[in-house]
């Protein structure tokens, strides 16, 4: 993929009214996501249920298992996306992700729980801060 | 003399230390984080200042914006409470560099008792009954710490001199094993206390542990308040205190109480403080020392009718012991249950929102807290959230309270360990007196398996 030819495609996104776009050439797939699309999740989730054009023409194949298109919290806590202050995250979104695969830790008085997938997926959108405090049931992050 | 307190802490024990201040016309400054800016105890100080966000590490133990805390309110003296910053030698000597009083002992003692290798040298010097080894570091040598395990005998256990309240320590039953273990231990001693020493005692198989309450002013004075048993622990959290330690000779107890008493006018200590043993086979072996109130403080308030935290204040302000030993005269017996926000089976954390609170009262029934209905239980600090205590005329009579009270007890809206102290007062074992250390363990393996 060139340059102008992303630029293009950043252009396209941001001219429309689509949350996100995903386009695949020659077994290499581009992911964009406009930021407010972030904060209009609950809208943005509904749209991102249903696979789209798109992936037909990836190189990737179809998740084995059908994942559920969100992962939520499963308790009330404070959410950390990486292992340790300043090394990568867990997941990124775009990432495909296997089950059993550590998404984040949600720590609770000094235990540090894990949270993983519970099967394969790829990640679409991380709906969360690190060091923000969640919910029993926040959504953390959607799936494709 | 001090006329305001800042209270360096969160929770109950901030609470209990704001009464303490209030019985003596003292002016209360409670420092808070983000996450307690809502809790009523907050409101009840005189003046509450939020000192950073959730995380302990940027609140509860930010020196530097406690000090400032007490610069701008006008408060002359700090109260650590427990945990966070209560046993830092470097903030004490902070505090006192500042002009202010730290309300504990003096930088120099907190140093000597977190060291435990120094801490055993001097109990041993004031006559303090010490777990059978050497009273300094192992040398490097292998084969001159194969001889020193050897003369005390296996199984031994290779501790930290920086660790403390059950870190940084490993058993060892054979001599095939010594080594290993010392290089593990002192490789996470470097990295989790900063200092690789570490020394060998004893390893006692079946002993309960025995605490003594001290209580010593600035004038050469000090008491001992009776005696506490904490036995009952999961992975060296204790549940479930009392006082008096049940089944254990008057006369010993006094004669290690005395000594301990004996060991605080030797080192100059000054304010409360609980020498901690490990007690089997009928004789005393001193572990440590916590220079700080303690959680289960209340049971000894409660037999020996003393308050505690105020005669910790008055000792801060200088004053002398208005009360020699045989003032001391312990009554009954009291039992404490410490309320977590906890599963009763598994024990995942479980912080959240109280949607009912309902606590037992009347007769001989205390219950010290924080939280109430509408509270919302942070996910930032441990998971204690109220302490239930009773006070009876015997064991007997204590042990019946306590299990009327718990079955009163309703909280609601998150999962609490209420359940599992209405087992445990259940547990013949725990009925009879006197368990070991491992009890509560071995019940909980039993009550997995069935």
């Amino acid at each position: 993929m060139k340059q102008e030819q992303i630029k293009t495609l950043i252009d396209a996104l941001a001219a429309s009214d689509l949350a996100e776009l995903e386009y695949s050439e020659d077994g290499s797939t581009l992911r964009l996501v406009k930021q407010s699309a972030l904060a209009a999740a609950p809208a943005a989730r509904r749209l991102a249920a249903g696979r789209k054009a798109p992936a037909a023409a990836s190189a990737e194949p179809a998740p084995p298992a059908a994942a559920a298109a969100e992962c939520l919290a499963p308790l009330y806590g404070v959410v950390h996306l990486q292992p340790a202050p300043g090394e990568p995250p867990f997941v990124q979104p775009g990432q495909a992700i296997e089950a059993g695969q550590m998404l984040c830790v949600i720590e609770a008085m000094k235990m540090f729980n894990e949270v993983r997938a519970d099967a394969a997926a790829t990640v679409q959108a991380v709906l969360v801060r690190s060091g923000q405090e969640v919910d029993a049931g926040q959504p953390l992050f959607r799936f494709g | 003399m001090f006329d305001t307190v800042l209270i360096a802490n969160r929770g109950e024990i901030a609470l209990r230390i704001l009464r303490a201040c209030r019985g003596l016309g003292l002016r209360t400054v409670v420092a808070h984080s983000e996450a307690d800016s809502e809790a009523s105890y907050v409101a009840q100080a005189d003046q509450a200042l939020c000192i950073g966000p959730s995380a302990p590490g940027q609140s509860y133990l930010n020196q530097s914006a406690l000090l400032f805390a007490a610069e701008v309110s006008g408060a002359q003296a700090i109260h650590p409470g427990y945990g966070f910053l209560s046993e830092n030698a470097g903030f004490a000597a902070r505090v006192e560099q500042a002009g202010l009083v730290f309300i504990g002992p003096s930088a120099a003692c907190i140093r000597t008792m977190g060291d435990k290798v120094s801490a055993k040298r001097a109990m041993r010097k004031a006559g303090v009954p010490c777990v059978p080894g050497p009273d300094e570091g192992l040398p490097e040598d292998p084969a001159a710490v194969q001889a020193i395990a050897r003369e005390i005998g296996y199984p031994v256990i290779v501790k930290a001199a920086g660790g403390g309240g059950g870190r940084g320590m490993r058993v060892v039953h054979d001599q095939a094993a010594l080594l290993d273990a010392m290089a593990l231990t002192r490789e996470e001693a470097r990295q989790a206390f900063g200092n690789p020493e570490v020394y060998i005692e004893k390893f006692l198989l079946h002993p309960r542990h025995v605490e003594i309450q001290v209580l010593a002013d600035s004038h050469g004075n000090a008491v001992w308040l009776g005696s506490r048993d904490c036995s009952l622990q999961r992975r060296h959290q204790k549940v479930i205190e009392e006082a008096p330690a049940p089944g254990i000779d008057d006369a010993l107890m006094a004669e290690v109480g005395e000594r301990c008493a004996a060991a605080c006018r030797q080192i100059g200590y000054c304010g409360v403080g609980t020498f901690e043993f490990l007690y089997e086979k009928g004789a005393f072996y001193f572990i440590e020392m916590n220079t700080r109130l303690q959680v289960e403080h209340p049971v000894t308030e409660m037999t020996a009718g003393i308050d505690i935290v105020q005669q910790q204040l008055r000792m801060a302000r200088g004053e002398r012991l208005s009360l020699a030993q045989p003032d001391v005269r312990c009554q009954g017996h009291a039992i404490e249950c410490r309320i977590n926000a906890e599963n009763p089976e598994t024990f995942a954390p479980a912080p959240g929102r109280i949607t009912g609170w309902q606590v037992p009262g009347g007769f001989g029934v205390r219950v010290d807290s924080h939280a109430n209905a509408g509270y919302r239980v942070p996910p930032y600090y441990d998971s204690m959230i109220a302490k239930l205590i009773v006070h009876g005329s015997t064991r007997t009579d204590a042990l019946a309270r306590m299990r009327l009270a718990l079955a009163e007890m309703r909280i609601d809206g998150i999962a609490t360990n209420v359940p599992l102290h209405r087992e445990l007062l259940r547990d013949e074992g725990f009925a009879v007196g006197g368990v070991d250390i491992h009890h509560l363990e071995r019940w909980l393996q039993q009550r997995s398996a069935a």
